[in-house]
C-alpha cells in the first residue's frame, strides 16, 4: 500500500490520461496494490481520495455504464475542464493583481492560492492603502450563480428564499445579494452575512437578467431605506446644532441641507421610512439633533425618550 | 505565510504540488531557495514534495510523472508528461482575485486604465460576467491622507473625539490608510503622545501639510476585531436587549452575545408572549458612547451590570427631551 498522497497523485494522473472512463475495478487494477485489498477498506479509501480531489477543485466526472458493465460507475477527468485557462497576463498585470490581493485584508487565503496558479508568488508586497473585505462561504457560490444565471435557494429569517441573483454588492462593509425573489415577485436585497444556512445553486441559464439592471440604482439609496420601497419615501427635517453641523452636513451631503441658521445650526432632510434605522441615526447624535417635522415622527421620538426616562 | 507549521495536511501538499510541477517544467531549472520563496515553503518542504513527485507515475510505473533531480541546490526537470498546466481556479480563488482587483480599483491612488484594469478584464473573460460591485465610499480627506502616508508627510489634523466631544489639533505622520466595516482609518505616528494611533478619517475635520517628511517605517495594520477585546482594562457592560435590536451593536466589539432562554410556561399560554431578548457583554469605549447606544436601543433594554450605569439612559433621554423643549415644532 502506498502513502495516501502518492496514491491520490497517481489516481489523478491516471484519470487525466485515460481515454475512456474507468471503473473502480479498473482503477485498482491499474494502480496495482496501492489500494487496500479488503473490499470495504478499498471503497472507503477510494471515496476519501475522490473527495479530497474534489475539495481542492479537481473536476472528476462520473457516469453509470451500460452494456456488460451495466450499473457500474466509471470515472475520468476532462483535461480541458481541469486545466487553468491561460489568462496571458503580462508581468505588470500579474504584479498589479498581486498588489491588489495584498491591499485586501481577508480571513481567507483564497487570493494567494489563486495568485500562485497565475504564476505570482513569493513575498507579499506591502501597501500604504488597504481595505478589509469580509468573506463568507456563500459568496463564491453566489458569484458563480450570478455568472451562470442559476437560481439560488437559502434560508433567511426563518424562511426559505428562491432568488434569481442579478449581482453582488459590497457597500459600507457589508455584502448584499440582489435579485428577483420568486415568492415576493419583485427585486429584493438580502444581506449575505444574514443567510442562515446552506446556499443551493440550481441549473445554469435559469433566468435572464434585465439588460438595464444596475445594482447601484436598485439598491436603496440610503441605508435608512433598506428593506423599503423607494417610492413611498417619507422624510423628516432634523435640526443639527452648530457643534455637529459640519460632520452631519458632510455625511448627508449638501443637497440635504435645507437651511443654515445664524447660530451655526442647520436643518437637514433625511429619509425616515425605516423608523428603526432613522431613530438609531438620530439618537446617535444625542441632544445635538432634534426632529423639527413632521409632527408624527417628532412625537414618536419624544415618546421613545419619555419611556426611557420613566423606565428607570 | 506566518502561522502554519507542523506537518502539512495531504490536500494542501497535493494542491501545492499541482501548481509547483507546471511552474517548474516551464523553467527547466531553478534553485531550491527561489522555489521555496515563491511558494512560501521551507527548502526541506520543497525537497520532500519533489521527492514525492518523483515516486509518482502512470501505469505500468516504469516512468515517473516528472524527471526531477536535485544537485547542489538546483532543481532540474526533464520533459513533462502530465500536470503541464496548473489546476483551474476554484470558485473561491476566482472570487477572491476578482474582489481584490475590484476593491483595489476603488481605493485611493488607483489607476483604472493601468495594468490592474487589463488584468481584471482578462480574469472576468475567463470567470464569466460576474455582476459584482465593490464600493469603498470614502470621506473627502481620505485621498490626501493616503497620499501623505505614501510619502511620509507630516500633517496637522483637527480631530474630533466623540468620547470627549471636543475637537483638537494633533500633529501626525500617516503611515497607512485602511477601510474596515464601512469606515476609513489612518494609522499614524502621533507626535504628541509619541505613539502609534489610529484615527477615523471621517472625524478629521481639517488637515494641512507641515512640509516635514519623516523617514519611512514599516507598520502592521491592527486587527480591528481585537482592538478593544485584547484590552482587559477597558470596563465591560452587560446589556439585556430585544433580540430584534441586536443589529445595532454589530459594528462594535462584543465579548459575547447570547439569546436569553424563554421564560418557562410563556409558550402557548398567552397570545402576547414577551419578545425574545439577548444578553450582550461589551467593552465600553466611553461613557458618552454607552449613553448614545442606550438611547438608540430604547426603553426595552436594561443595563444588567454595572449598577452605576443603570440610570444612564434615563438621564441621557432627559437631556435630549430638554433640547426638544427648546426647538419648537415647525408647521
Amino acid at each position: 500500500m502506498a502513502e495516501p498522497l502518492e496514491r491520490m497523485t497517481n489516481l489523478l494522473a491516471l484519470l487525466l490520461e485515460t481515454k475512456s472512463p474507468l471503473t473502480l475495478q479498473q482503477i485498482t487494477g491499474e494502480l496495482g496494490g496501492q489500494y487496500p485489498s479488503n473490499a470495504a477498506a478499498l471503497r472507503g479509501a477510494f471515496e476519501r481520495d475522490k473527495s479530497v480531489l474534489r475539495e481542492i477543485g479537481v473536476p472528476i466526472e462520473q457516469e453509470v455504464l451500460g452494456g456488460d458493465q451495466a450499473g457500474q460507475t466509471a470515472y475520468r477527468i476532462d483535461r480541458r475542464r481541469y486545466e487553468l485557462t491561460d489568462l496571458e497576463l503580462s508581468d505588470d498585470e500579474r504584479r498589479a493583481l498581486q498588489l491588489a490581493v495584498a491591499a485586501v485584508r481577508s480571513d481567507e487565503s483564497w487570493g494567494n492560492e489563486g495568485l500562485l496558479k497565475l504564476g505570482a508568488g513569493g513575498e507579499r508586497p506591502s501597501r500604504a492603502v488597504a481595505a478589509t473585505v469580509p468573506t463568507f462561504e456563500a459568496l463564491p457560490l453566489l458569484r458563480e450563480a450570478v455568472a451562470s444565471r442559476a437560481t439560488v435557494r437559502f434560508p433567511y429569517r426563518d424562511h426559505d428564499r428562491a432568488l434569481d441573483p442579478y449581482g453582488l454588492l459590497l457597500r459600507d462593509g457589508y455584502w448584499y445579494v440582489i435579485g428577483y425573489d420568486h415568492q415576493h415577485d419583485q427585486v429584493r436585497t438580502y444581506r449575505v452575512d444574514r443567510i442562515a444556512g446552506v446556499v443551493t445553486v440550481g441549473e445554469a441559464n435559469a433566468f435572464v437578467r434585465p439588460s438595464d439592471f444596475d445594482i447601484r440604482a436598485v439598491f436603496p439609496s440610503d441605508p435608512k431605506l433598506l428593506g423599503e420601497a423607494e417610492h413611498d419615501v417619507h422624510r423628516a427635517i432634523v435640526r443639527i446644532d452648530a457643534l455637529r453641523a459640519a460632520l452631519v452636513a458632510s455625511e448627508v451631503g449638501d443637497a440635504a441641507v435645507m437651511c443654515r441658521l445664524p447660530d451655526g445650526s442647520i436643518d437637514v432632510e433625511v429619509p425616515c421610512v425605516n423608523r428603526d434605522a432613522f431613530r438609531s441615526w438620530l439618537l446617535g447624535l444625542t441632544d445635538h439633533a432634534v426632529v423639527v417635522s413632521p409632527s408624527d415622527v417628532r412625537d414618536e421620538i419624544v415618546s421613545w425618550l419619555t419611556a426611557l426616562v420613566s423606565a428607570q | 505565510m506566518t502561522t502554519r507549521r507542523g506537518p502539512r495536511p495531504a490536500p494542501e501538499r497535493l494542491k501545492r504540488l499541482l501548481v509547483m510541477l507546471p511552474w517548474l517544467m516551464e523553467r527547466g531549472e531553478v534553485s531550491i531557495t527561489e522555489m521555496a520563496e515563491h511558494f512560501s515553503l521551507t527548502t526541506s518542504e520543497v525537497v520532500a514534495d519533489l521527492e514525492l513527485a518523483s515516486m509518482c507515475g502512470l501505469p505500468p510505473f516504469v516512468d515517473e510523472l516528472i524527471d526531477v533531480f536535485i544537485d547542489d541546490g538546483m532543481v532540474f526537470t526533464g520533459v513533462p508528461r502530465v500536470f503541464t498546466r496548473p489546476l483551474r481556479l476554484t470558485a473561491p480563488e476566482g472570487f477572491a482575485l476578482l474582489i481584490a482587483g475590484r476593491a483595489a480599483m476603488v481605493l485611493p491612488g488607483a489607476d483604472p486604465s493601468g495594468p490592474l484594469g487589463r488584468a481584471l478584464d482578462k480574469l472576468a473573460a475567463v470567470l464569466g460576467d460576474d455582476g459584482v460591485v465593490v464600493e469603498f465610499a470614502r470621506p473627502p480627506l481620505a485621498d490626501d491622507v493616503a497620499a501623505a502616508a505614501e510619502a511620509g508627510e507630516r500633517m496637522v489634523i483637527t480631530y474630533w473625539t466623540p468620547s470627549r466631544d471636543e475637537a483638537a489639533d494633533r500633529e501626525i505622520t500617516p503611515r497607512a490608510v485602511f477601510a474596515d466595516r464601512g469606515h476609513w482609518y489612518v494609522l499614524a505616528d502621533d507626535h504628541r503622545t509619541e505613539s502609534e494611533r489610529s484615527f477615523r478619517i471621517d472625524r478629521i475635520l481639517a488637515a494641512r501639510p507641515t512640509g516635514a517628511v519623516d523617514p519611512p517605517r514599516e507598520v502592521s495594520l491592527p486587527d480591528t476585531d481585537r482592538w478593544f477585546a485584547v484590552d482587559a482594562d477597558i470596563e465591560r457592560v452587560t446589556l439585556r436587549m430585544p433580540t430584534e435590536l441586536t443589529w445595532m451593536i454589530e459594528r462594535y466589539p462584543v465579548d459575547s452575545l447570547v439569546a436569553d432562554p424563554r421564560p418557562k410556561g410563556a409558550k402557548g399560554t398567552s397570545t402576547s408572549a414577551p419578545p425574545s431578548t439577548s444578553t450582550a457583554v461589551m467593552p465600553v469605549l466611553s461613557e458618552q458612547w454607552l449613553e448614545r447606544l442606550l438611547l438608540r436601543l430604547g426603553p426595552g433594554t436594561v443595563v444588567v451590570s454595572p449598577e452605576r450605569w443603570s440610570s444612564l439612559a434615563g438621564r441621557a433621554a432627559a437631556d435630549v427631551l430638554a433640547a426638544y423643549r427648546s426647538v419648537s415644532l415647525e408647521s
